[in-house]
């Protein structure tokens, strides 16, 4: 039999393969964009009936984790809802709020985390003078103002969640783009409150008479 | 189509090759195996294409951490610059031990490096010499004071000179930095150091600490707003440290030294220790062991030595060994003497008996205090939740407890100290175990709870049983003075008993805030040593301590501690004592109250003025210095001022030549080595993180899919999957032409 022949289909087998390998990646890459945007819809829908703090209303049966604020940025129309917890499990489905930090809302240091190819690409963009606003069950509103952004080595700093600072922080990876995870570099977004906490109860506060 | 034609060309060939199990012998084999290789190939590929990108980004010269970015190996992996080696010999002979440290530190890198290592050493130690090698060279490091030595220090660095720099931070966290590591050179730092053996309950033991577990820092950051670390500018000599300075524990940054991301490994350590001993008791032991590493150990003449069975270990948990003297060998008093110029110094050991008659069982009051905090994570906390599970089943019916567990903020488990009845004893059980780590350490309020007065609805309350505290913790925190502070000002008629957990507790505080809680310490590093060393703590619970001690001595002499402290169930009482210019003579009486009944022992204080004839015990002079250290330090606790203080501890240090928080050993070479062009760059090395430690709650969160990876792989294995296919099409015509002529 001529080799030719042999040679021919046995290329042709292997670019079945390289393709259907290919495929596989593309299709994982994009289960992993596809539960990041479509779980928020699920999530979307246990914020709703998220009236207070204490609610922890679970986006489906079987999720360990739920909404407990929402992120806006208006000048980009974004909006995004964080949920309880900065782990992988959270993470995967929308923007976590780190446990060990002030809870949304109060006025010490919120720390907020997500991946920076998904919910977090935006962070990139973001300067300093930039406004957040976090949106608590309720409808309370918390204003606040970029004001610096920076890269941390994730192994010689912890997260700054001492200390009675009042601030914002949007932590993601760094930096942005790579191909590889797990790396140690974060890029931190750090936001000052606009209002002092006392006014959060409504939402554009009327000042207090004199 | 594709898949028509692809599944049409498979059965030609299967046809071809005859039979199926041929064909996956010849073809699917290989194709698997080209397959995976491409693959791994792929995988690969996209870790050293982000490299490039990774050091475009930052500025070398700009960003504050930009020799961290040279200590990027590519891939992202963690590879030091400057590696650091321990190696330690043990010289024990009957109460002291006297140990010699090296530290080498050698630069991988091209670069001219400054080096910052925070190590801990034993909360007793009295570091007595420092010497720097480099090559066949030794410079001897001299004592100085603080701010002196590092004006000495930063002096040299700039001028290019080879320095050294060890400065006490904690009495058992010290920070060595080294200046000026030429490219590929290594310089080793020798220390000498004294420290006293523990001898408990008949049984001796030495613990040498390798790494240090991260402390928290409570407060609020000095400089509000100043997140992007200003230290380094406002210091000349930063420490390099993981934390900002707080109002409550200002010197942060010297005591958090970072760790290496991921465990230690015993066959490849991260920071290797090599450690041998000699062990010379002078009697017969019956057991020597060590707790968390496997020796080698070789007995001459009833002297001991041994050395680590796999030569080197990981610095991620205390080194402990233990001994005992065979039953009937065990001292009972003995003082150990030395003669350092014409001054006479003295280490008094007395060993109170036990009590003839067990007393009747008192009731008594127990609050269980744990933490819960991060640095609790993994191992700690399943050896914390055992150790009250252990407590909480030896208690009597009659006793009367509480649980109060604390991280960033405390919960009390009963609103007051319940009766220990089955069914409180079961819910406090069911409490301990869905005890989790995280958060912070905010010690005080839960000491502040634990330590409270009874109120007044305690219907006991006028019987006033003794409440014993006992506090299960790391101590892992950094604002310790304060928290011996409040111990000592709010224990009234309380007991405190630390029990220290992990593979690195701080030592320190477990004996400090046991002093200032005027109970005792017990260290628990596995959890195979819960259930005894919980027994032994209740043991020395119920039993009388030995109180209001006293010691008279035949000559008027300077004795440390100040005050003597109760001595629980086996603990002996060691007083160190300078005897001035005299050469000691006489009898010594020590007396005590043991249960209500009076007890005292004499002993003879061999003298003679005759040198020759008296025992010289090496380090008991350092030893009584540094017992004059810590008991002055002490006197900051009841109010004394700090300037006052700092004017003693110096005069100490520095006729005794000891490191002390305000004395440092600095050693300079004089040649100038580091030519002017070259600039020095810094680094702190980094400790191994102590066996078993669950990572930090407060580390960054891992924010990155691989998603990106995926794609990109993805992308990749098509585009070669298509090329493939594109080359296999443009040739079926000379593969027609070559198999059309075969029917012929």
């Amino acid at each position: 039999m001529p080799r030719r022949l042999r040679l021919a289909s046995w290329r042709g087998a292997l670019a079945l393969c390289l393709v259907l390998a290919g495929a596989q990646q593309l299709a994982a890459a994009g289960l992993i964009q596809a539960k990041a945007w479509l779980a928020p819809l699920l999530i979307e829908r246990a914020w709703q009936r998220t009236a207070s703090a204490a609610d922890q209303i679970r986006p489906w049966p079987w999720a360990d984790t739920w909404p407990v604020a929402r992120l806006r940025v208006p000048a980009r129309r974004l909006s995004r809802l964080v949920l309880a917890g900065a782990t992988g499990n959270a993470l995967a489905f929308g923007p976590g709020h780190a446990r060990a930090s002030a809870p949304p809302g109060s006025a010490g240091l919120v720390v907020i985390a997500a991946h920076r190819d998904t919910h977090f690409a935006f962070l990139r963009e973001v300067g300093p003078g930039e406004r957040i606003e976090l949106e608590l069950p309720g409808g309370a509103l918390r204003r606040y103002r970029v004001e610096s952004t920076r890269v941390v080595d994730s192994r010689r700093e912890a997260l700054p969640v001492r200390g009675e600072r009042d601030a914002l922080l949007l932590v993601t990876c760094f930096p942005f783009g790579a191909l590889r995870a797990g790396g140690p570099l974060r890029y931190v977004v750090s936001a000052r409150p606009e209002d002092p906490p006392r006014t959060l109860a409504g939402p554009p506060a009327a000042p207090a008479p004199r | 189509m594709l898949a028509s034609r692809a599944c049409y060309l498979l059965a030609r060939d299967l046809r071809d090759t005859g039979s199926i199990r041929l064909w996956l012998l010849l073809r699917g084999l290989s194709m698997l195996v080209l397959a995976s290789l491409l693959l791994l190939l792929c995988s690969v590929v996209p870790a050293r294409a982000a490299q490039p990108e990774h050091l475009g980004q930052a500025d070398l010269n700009t960003l504050q951490s930009g020799q961290l970015l040279l200590q990027d190996a590519p891939g992202g992996t963690y590879a030091a610059a400057l590696l650091q080696a321990s190696k330690v010999h043990v010289d024990i002979s009957g109460m002291i031990a006297t140990v010699a440290l090296e530290q080498s530190f050698s630069n991988d890198s091209q670069r001219w490096f400054e080096g910052v290592y925070a190590f801990p050493l034993p909360e007793g130690a009295a570091v007595r010499t420092m010497e720097m090698v480099v090559g066949e060279r030794r410079i001897i490091g001299k004592i100085r004071e603080k701010t002196q030595a590092q004006e000495i220090y930063r002096q040299a660095k700039q001028a290019g000179k080879k320095a050294s720099l060890v400065e006490q931070q904690r009495p058992n966290l010290f920070t060595n930095r080294v200046a000026n590591i030429a490219p590929g050179e290594r310089i080793t730092v020798r220390l000498e150091y004294v420290q006293p053996v523990t001898y408990v309950a008949g049984e001796f033991s030495l613990r040498l600490p390798t790494t240090i577990t991260p402390r928290y820092m409570p407060g609020a950051p000095l400089a509000p707003g100043s997140e992007e670390e200003q230290p380094a500018a406002l210091s000349v000599n930063p420490y390099l440290g993981w934390a900002v300075p707080t109002d409550q524990v200002p010197d942060a940054d010297a005591i958090s030294p970072p760790l290496h991301p991921r465990h230690g490994a015993e066959q490849s350590p991260l920071n290797p220790i090599a450690i041998t001993a000699r062990l010379d008791m002078g009697m017969p032991l019956a057991r020597v062991a060590s707790a968390y590493h496997d020796i080698a150990m070789e007995r001459r003449a009833g002297v001991y030595t041994l050395r680590l069975a796999g030569g080197v270990s990981e610095m991620d948990r205390d080194f402990v060994l233990n001994w005992r003297p065979v039953t009937g060998a065990a001292p009972v008093a003995a003082l150990f003497g030395e003669q350092v110029g014409d001054e006479h110094f003295g280490l008094l050991l007395v060993v109170p008996p036990a009590p003839e008659r067990a007393p009747p069982a008192m009731p008594r009051k127990l609050i269980f205090v744990v933490d819960t905090s991060g640095s609790m994570g993994g191992v700690s906390i399943a050896q914390a939740r055992e150790s009250v599970a252990s407590a909480l089943q030896q208690l009597r019916p009659e006793d009367r407890f509480n649980v109060i567990q604390f991280n960033s903020t405390h919960h009390t488990l009963f609103p007051a100290p319940v009766a220990a009845t089955p069914g409180n004893v079961q819910r406090a059980l069911a409490f301990v175990r869905q005890l989790d780590a995280s958060g912070g350490t905010e010690m005080l309020g839960a000491l502040r709870a634990a330590l409270a007065p009874p109120g007044a609805a305690d219907p006991v309350a006028q019987q006033a049983p003794l409440t014993q505290v006992v506090f299960i913790t790391d101590g892992a925190v950094g604002n310790e003075a304060a928290l011996f502070r409040e111990i000592a000002s709010r224990l009234g008629e309380n007991r405190l008993f630390t029990v220290g957990i992990g593979s690195a507790p701080n030592s320190w505080f477990m004996r400090k805030a046991a002093q200032f809680g005027r109970g005792s310490y017990t260290h628990i590093g596995e959890v195979n040593e819960v259930d005894a060393k919980m027994t032994g703590l209740f043991a020395r619970l119920a039993r009388p301590a030995a109180v209001n001690l006293t010691v008279d001595w035949p000559v008027p002499v300077e004795t440390w501690p100040e005050r003597l402290p109760d001595l629980y169930h086996g603990e002996p009482l060691v007083v160190a004592v300078n005897f001035g210019s005299a050469p000691p003579a006489g009898e010594v009486v020590v007396r005590a109250e043991l249960g209500g009944q009076h007890w005292s022992t004499r002993l003879q204080v061999a003298g003679g003025a005759d040198p020759a004839t008296r025992a010289q015990h090496d380090g008991v002079a350092s030893l009584w210095a540094r017992y004059k250290i810590a008991g002055l330090l002490d006197q900051l606790t009841s109010g004394r001022s700090e300037a006052s203080v700092r004017e003693a501890v110096l005069a100490v240090a520095l006729q005794h030549q000891l490191l002390s928080p305000y004395t440092s050993f600095i050693a300079v070479e004089q040649t100038v080595v580091r030519p002017a062009s070259e600039d020095l760059a810094r680094t702190a090395l980094a400790n191994t993180a102590p066996r078993g430690q669950a990572p930090q709650t407060f580390a960054y969160p891992a924010t990155a899919t691989t998603g990106p990876a995926k794609v990109w792989c993805g992308l990749l294995l098509l585009f070669v999957g298509l090329l493939a296919h594109l080359l296999r099409q443009s040739e079926p015509c000379e593969t027609e032409r070559a198999t059309a002529p075969a029917p012929r």
